[in-house]
């Protein structure tokens, strides 16, 4: 008994040893460049500065934030767009993937035209859209001429899309601005590739026996989809989820890139993130802008462990 | 026969939908000033002018941005997919003590928006005297926790049976990662390349901070700051975008056929 | 065990890393420049200048600095072009942080403020009064007074922490075309011939008369030419009769559909202006290069002049352009910057700096000088920025302006979608803006 004990402690320590060295390179970069600086701006919250010098204010900034309606309404802007893009997003992305998956030939093709958006630069993409939304020389308003529509001012119009959809029934500042839905429109654009290839290779993976067996009991192809195919990748779905979520708490370049500040029309697409950005370096606010990163990485960090309480373990250990 | 033809036309029209603004982009590109400002359904220019590619490289030091940019994101993909490898082979395969709470905090950097760590950072790269270097642009990025992550998740997704027939122990542990176990997650590996590439190559704020002068310059800080010197003259914006969009279409179209199948897939299982 | 002593190693090291990236534990003590701070020169052999300009006057610059650098071996000039204003600021805020700075950069006065405020930033009196490397009497009365005023910041005991480098006004630009298709062979001189020339222009052509950049400097400018003020001891006058007049103005413009507004930090107007689709547009006199470049050299076709007032015998408009600071490096790369804004402000340089770039000319001695007066012979418009130093002035240059400015943005916006009428919005902004400058004014004395 002793032996085997021995032999085993002995190997976790060999293992240790191994394990130290082969994460070295990893944790040296990780530690100086990601944890140091997480560190350093928790400390930075403590601190009232203001281009760089300021008081030990304690959790003060913290407090600020939580009592300070714009910190609430950019923590809404973010809401709306996680809810707007994800799962858009999923739908849609799942949808071309079963199609792509059901085909043969020009699947190369098809899957790099689908791809293309995510490899850009979200500067070179938004400088696109943004002469396609433009409201003078734009493709849209003139799409929209041609139907006979009055022409919009998408990036421009801070008032509320349910304003436009109901015909004005609902008050121009309830739910999310044209604007803020133009950004969402376009992330979905920019980031459905992704998903794509994903839940191509999540596909690809699944046992087509099962599939296979459902159609021979004669279950209808929608029928197979919904019973076999969507329970047997929920492990892609639920990663997808859990890595869209956390990439839309963080979204920023295409904010900054198609708005030109990242605030919008009266601040109606800055996000927690722009907010953060803007506090920082617009206004030089350090002590504040990290005491609203440090409250933005906690709402995704209980966001992450939410997720994975209620969906992941089902996910995963079925 | 009539099923495969709708799902053709749904997937056609869905891509065409797709790459319009990009068709849109290229063909904006060789248009003649007037006619790119002036609104008009027409894709395709009255008259080509090829002239705008040499004037957009004329008005802006391309070239020498293209070098850092490919030098800089060529070094941390290489970086990063041998990082990852290591990290990822130790999570999925070893057993050490504290093993689950060192995954947890490196996985924690990845829920921290970046904009904030920029100011420690830049601190930290002024007290190394990296401040506009290379150094400064590559080193920070040479290990990241998604990357880690799906290089795990790679490794997890191989038969356990592998790793038990070669019984390894000792030093054997790298021995085995780099020609058994490696080329075993090869998908997984390239997909980690891609993105450690488009990551690298698409970053815009860290440069832009972090680089003083112009020869330091990246591609995307290169194309913001032709933005706000030329933002007047569309077809000179779309041809700087074409440029600066073009090498990632391209690697992209190279890797893609390595770049999926299977394995990314079963690795997402836990 | 090995594992563990390496984490608490490991732990140890961070700890100390954080320290280095923390505050700096002082307190800003207001009224007075903040405790000074030195920092280390991003390049310590040469003196760095960030800077914004593109093309050709960047070429200018350049060679102006090669010059320079000639006369002067000991410390070389380096120009780095650095991105627009949006850019150059996150770079300075985050390398004050970071506690190493370039020489030199060029800076609005509201982005000065708080430069100053963080005590980066060298007062430059010490220098102007140097008796080897200073400015004579007579050299200083040489400046025209506006241009040289607005970089003493009296909330900083009234010292010069910044030096003109660019200078420009704000400006109506107008398409002679569309107007004469509306039956005008003049552009509007009053605020009341304005609106009427849209109306004409809506009516005659159906086009849209004028494109609204939305930009706090421009509604300053329009708020100085109805005859306001924008502050008065720290307390804005958004809600004065001069300043409800230009909001209800850009109410009427909108509301007739005279007017609209452009994507910000675009020049759409200009192309607009360009392609005969607009008559009206107000940017800084340094836009002449870009339109006309727009224009395809066709000068018949339009022009620029001052905009329209409340009362053309009593004129005003805004005063734009950044200054240089010089940041609190070392002794020597001050030195090498002082030399340098005053080799680039020296008369003869001036004068090439003016016609080359289209900015205004800051000194007497150069706006006397032949070639500046023949380029103004040039094209009849080419005089109407100079003209307006006489009354231009600058825009408030406290510490928390830069604030207030984008509350002006929102203010605009709002009353061009529609979403709060004039009266609603001046209110509110000034409430708004007021309660800003009362807090920084608290955060400085405190």
């Amino acid at each position: 008994m002793d032996e085997v004990l021995e032999r085993t402690r002995s190997r976790a320590v060999r293992d240790g040893a191994i394990a130290a060295v082969l994460l070295a390179p990893s944790l040296a970069v990780l530690g100086v460049f990601g944890i140091t600086p997480i560190l350093g701006a928790v400390y930075l919250s403590l601190f009232d500065t203001h281009f760089g010098a300021g008081p030990f204010v304690g959790v003060g900034n913290y407090a600020k934030a939580l009592t300070e309606e714009d910190f609430w309404k950019s923590f809404l802007v973010t809401f709306y767009y996680s809810v707007g893009t994800i799962p858009v997003g999923l739908v849609l992305s799942f949808a071309v993937a079963l199609a792509l998956f059901r085909i043969l030939r020009a699947r190369g093709l098809f899957r790099t035209m689908y791809f293309l958006p995510y490899v850009t630069s979200a500067v070179a993409a938004a400088t696109v859209w943004r002469v396609l939304l433009h409201p003078q020389i734009g493709l849209t308003n003139l799409v929209l001429q041609w139907l006979g529509a009055d022409p919009m001012q998408w990036l421009l119009e801070p008032r509320g899309v349910l304003y436009f959809l109901t015909d004005g029934r609902i008050p121009p500042t309830i739910g999310p601005s044209l604007s803020l839905c133009c950004v969402m429109l376009f992330d979905i654009w920019h980031a459905s590739g992704f998903m794509i290839v994903i839940f191509l290779a999540g596909l690809t993976a699944l046992p087509r026996q099962l599939e296979e067996a459902a159609r021979i009991d004669g279950a209808g192809g929608a029928q197979v989809v919904w019973n076999v195919t969507l329970p047997l990748l929920s492990p892609t779905i639920f990663f997808l989820t859990v890595v869209s979520a956390i990439r839309s708490f963080q979204a920023f370049n295409s904010f900054f890139a198609l708005t030109g500040d990242g605030r919008g029309p009266l601040n109606t697409t800055r996000n927690l993130t722009v907010y953060i950005y803007s506090s920082f370096y617009q206004f030089g606010y350090e002590g504040y802008g990290a005491a609203l990163a440090a409250l933005s990485s906690l709402a995704i960090v209980t966001m992450t462990i939410v997720q994975w309480r209620f969906a992941g373990r089902r996910v995963f250990y079925e | 026969m009539i099923r495969k033809t709708v799902l053709y036309l749904l997937l056609a029209s869905g891509a065409v939908l797709t790459t319009f603004p990009f068709l849109w982009m290229v063909t904006t590109a060789f248009k003649t000033l007037p006619e790119a400002m002036s609104p008009s359904i027409s894709l395709l220019p009255q008259q080509w002018q090829w002239y705008n590619f040499v004037e957009t490289f004329h008005a802006a030091p391309f070239a020498r941005y293209f070098y850092n940019s490919f030098l800089v994101a060529a070094v941390v993909t290489t970086c990063v997919i041998l990082s990852s490898l290591m990290a990822g082979y130790t999570f999925a395969r070893l057993d050490f003590p504290g093993k689950g709470v060192l995954f947890g905090v490196i996985l924690a950097t990845m829920m921290v928006p970046f904009e904030i760590t920029l100011i420690p950072n830049f601190v930290i790269i002024k007290k190394l005297g990296w401040y506009n270097t290379y150094a400064a642009l590559i080193v920070p990025w040479c290990a990241n926790a998604f990357s880690i992550f799906l290089m795990r998740q790679g490794f997890l997704g191989v038969p356990g049976d592998y790793f038990d027939a070669a019984k390894v122990d000792g030093c054997g542990h790298l021995r085995f990662l780099a020609w058994i176990a490696a080329p075993l997650v090869k998908p997984t590996i390239i997909t980690v390349g891609l993105f450690a590439f488009l990551g690298s190559y698409n970053a815009l704020v860290w440069p832009l901070v972090i680089t003083s002068e112009d020869e330091m310059r990246v591609v995307q800080v290169g194309l913001t700051f032709f933005w706000g010197a030329e933002g007047v003259r569309v077809n000179l914006l779309m041809c700087a975008a074409t440029i600066v969009i073009l090498p990632t279409v391209a690697l992209y179209s190279i890797a893609q056929r390595h770049f999926l199948e299977g394995s990314l897939g079963a690795g997402i299982k836990g | 065990m090995k594992l563990k002593s390496a984490c608490g190693l490991i732990l140890c090291f961070l700890a100390a890393l954080t320290g280095c990236a923390g505050p700096i534990e002082e307190t800003v003590t207001g009224g007075t420049p903040a405790a000074l701070r030195t920092f280390q020169p991003i390049n310590p052999d040469a003196a760095v200048f960030w800077d914004r300009q593109t093309t050709e006057t960047r070429q200018l610059l350049l060679q102006l600095a090669d010059e320079f650098n000639r006369l002067h071996p000991d410390l070389p000039i380096k120009v780095e072009h650095s991105g627009g204003y949006t850019e150059i600021n996150r770079k300075v805020a985050a390398s004050i942080q970071a506690g190493a700075l370039p020489s030199m950069a060029v800076a609005y006065e509201s982005m000065t403020a708080e430069y100053v405020q963080a005590g980066a930033v060298a007062a430059l009196d010490e220098f102007t009064r140097d008796p080897q490397r200073g400015l004579s009497a007579a050299d200083l009365a040489d400046f025209f007074p506006a241009v040289l005023e607005t970089n003493r910041y009296s909330e900083f005991e009234g010292k010069m922490y910044s030096f003109p480098f660019c200078k420009s006004a704000l400006m109506m630009y107008f398409n002679k075309r569309v107007l004469a298709d509306a039956g005008f062979s003049q552009p509007p001189n009053t605020w009341d011939e304005f609106l009427e020339q849209c109306r004409q222009v809506k009516e005659k052509t159906g086009k849209f008369a004028c494109a609204l950049n939305v930009d706090c400097s421009t509604v300053d400018g329009m708020i100085y030419s109805m005859g306001g003020e924008l502050v008065k001891d720290h307390a804005t006058l958004f809600d004065s009769l001069e300043a409800m007049r230009v909001f209800e103005l850009i109410e009427t413009l909108v509301r007739e559909k005279l007017a609209y507004q452009i994507t910000r930090d675009s020049y759409d107007d200009e192309s607009a202006l360009a392609q005969d689709q607009i008559a009206f547009l107000f940017r800084s006199s340094s836009g002449r290069t870009s339109i006309a470049r727009l224009m395809q050299g066709d000068m018949q076709r339009w022009g620029m002049t001052r905009i329209p007032q409340a009362d053309p015998a009593d004129p005003r408009t805004v005063l734009y352009g950044p200054n240089i600071v010089i940041f609190n490096t070392t002794p020597d790369q001050q030195r090498a910057a002082w030399e340098f804004v005053k080799f680039f402000t020296s008369p003869e340089i001036g004068v090439r700096w003016a016609l080359g770039t289209g900015y205004i000319p800051i000194r007497r001695s150069a706006a006397q000088h032949p070639d500046v007066q023949a380029f103004w012979n040039e094209w009849e418009y080419n005089r109407a920025a100079f003209d307006c130093l006489a009354f231009a002035r600058s825009e408030p240059n406290f510490a928390g302006w830069q604030e207030v400015r984008e509350l002006v943005h929102d203010a605009e916006t709002a009353i061009l979608t529609g979403m709060k009428n004039a009266r609603a919005a001046a209110t509110e902004l000034k409430q708004a803006a007021d309660q800003v400058l009362s807090a920084r004014h608290a955060r400085s004395t405190r």
